[in-house]
């Protein structure tokens, strides 16, 4: 596996929710591809510098969420079947959170209902112009 | 259900009339990391101490292994205290000697890359070796052993940022291979890294003790700024989920331990000008538990 993930541990959003998020984010890109294998606990642990407890948290949580599959003495791998979907769905959630924060602050400092509206479609449409074009 | 490989059950240390360490119930699990954190004199090295039996607990019980400290435990059990005491007329190649002819599972060949990594010379005296160099060597004789418990005492005190980053690699090594490790630190950085759970003492009591995650997940900041003063928060001090308001002009900072979206609701309810939601880091969170007033 690519080294893709990079957590910071002085975050106050907990390494292992970091963690999910961004393998989930790899899988829903196409970087890790289905029936790819996962590094170990102890490697990523060891790689990333961070607590093995934690990476086997994350593997547990991505198993029980449909993405990953371990078989015990083989290791962890992509699932073949429904990852992407359950990974584009984990994605977008990641996408719904940042869209809230960005209007909760708009709010917060301030702005009316019309200006928000009025940014969000001046970003849209620089993020989207090639679409359009 | 596992035993934990370290474990202090009502751990208290009177001096006379003073209490060093007070009522401190705590485990680490096999594979897992536990960070000590505190201010001087919260109690850590004499926690220490009762552990490996230097010092003999008023009350309490202490277990390694699920047994009483005897001399056997130290066979797999290794502490680095913070001053690390070496032989300083011997060379570190003869300080590797006495281990392999102490040590059953000395491991000369893990000694040695270890050297390596810390950038140790064989042939130095440790009488000649700065502070952080004696605690790399140390620290090598600890992980020479290949211990199932560590118990370690500012382990990267006087190390350069690349050292530290290899002592917290050892111990995340010593975890991923089934040892429980025990670790103060005065870097909460390192503890938010390396550890899964933290303990955190002030004036010889134990005031949190978790797993870090949960706690980040737990504890958040509420923060509102209101038109004018900050108005009457109506009850909403003696709710048991808040661990700490702060008010300062027209501002208004809730720390929550539980359901900051209800406290943040209720806040909103009195029509601050702007409210937000912050996630608290491990520093935040250990500044608040020893800075307030020991709840």
């Amino acid at each position: 596996m690519p080294a893709i993930f990079t957590v910071d541990p002085r975050s106050g959003v907990p390494l292992y929710l970091q963690l999910i998020e961004q393998i989930k984010r790899a899988v829903a890109l196409g970087m890790l591809a289905p029936a790819e294998q996962l590094p170990t606990v102890k490697a990523l642990a060891l790689e990333l510098t961070v607590n093995p407890n934690t990476v086997a948290r994350v593997y547990r949580e991505l198993e029980r969420d449909g993405v990953i599959v371990t078989s015990p003495g083989r290791g962890s791998f992509v699932r073949t079947d429904g990852a992407g979907i359950e990974a584009r769905r984990a994605v977008a959630d990641v996408a719904r959170a940042a869209f809230e924060a960005a209007v909760r602050e708009a709010k917060s400092l301030g702005l009316s209902r019309a200006e928000t509206q009025e940014l969000m479609a001046r970003t849209i449409a620089r993020w989207y112009e090639t679409e359009n074009a | 259900m596992t035993v934990p490989l370290i474990s202090l059950n009502g751990l208290t240390k009177r001096y006379g009339s003073f209490t060093a360490v007070d009522d401190v119930s705590f485990g680490v699990d096999e594979g897992s990391i536990c960070g000590l954190l505190g201010p001087n004199g919260a109690g850590k090295t004499t926690t220490f101490k009762c552990l490996l039996g230097f010092a003999k607990p008023s009350a309490g019980m202490i277990a390694i292994a699920g047994a009483p400290v005897r001399p056997a435990t130290f066979a797999s059990l290794a502490y680095v205290p913070e001053r690390a005491s070496l032989y300083d007329s011997l060379t570190i190649a003869e300080h590797l000697t006495i281990y392999r002819r102490a040590y059953e599972n000395y491991d000369d060949a893990r000694a040695r890359e270890l050297l390596a990594l810390f950038d140790l010379s064989p042939s130095l005296h440790a009488g000649k070796l700065s502070k952080g160099m004696r605690t790399a060597v140390a620290l090598t004789l600890a992980f020479s052993i290949r211990p199932r418990v560590l118990i370690l005492d500012e382990p990267a005190s006087g190390l350069d940022p690349v050292h530290q980053r290899h002592v917290l690699d050892l111990m995340i090594d010593a975890a991923a291979n089934g040892a429980a490790v025990l670790f103060s630190s005065h870097q909460v950085g390192q503890v938010e890294r390396a550890a899964d759970s933290v303990a955190i003492m002030k004036k010889g009591k134990l005031i949190v003790n978790s797993v870090i995650d949960d706690l980040k997940t737990g504890e958040k900041l509420v923060e509102a700024v209101f038109a004018g003063p900050v108005p009457d928060l109506d009850g909403l001090a003696r709710d048991p989920s808040i661990l700490r308001i702060e008010q300062a002009g027209s501002t208004l900072r809730i720390v929550t331990r539980e359901d900051s979206d209800a406290i943040a609701a209720r806040v909103f309810a009195l029509h601050p000008k702007s409210i937000r939601t912050i996630d608290l880091n491990l520093e935040e969170i250990f500044m608040n538990a020893v800075s307030g007033d020991g709840r």
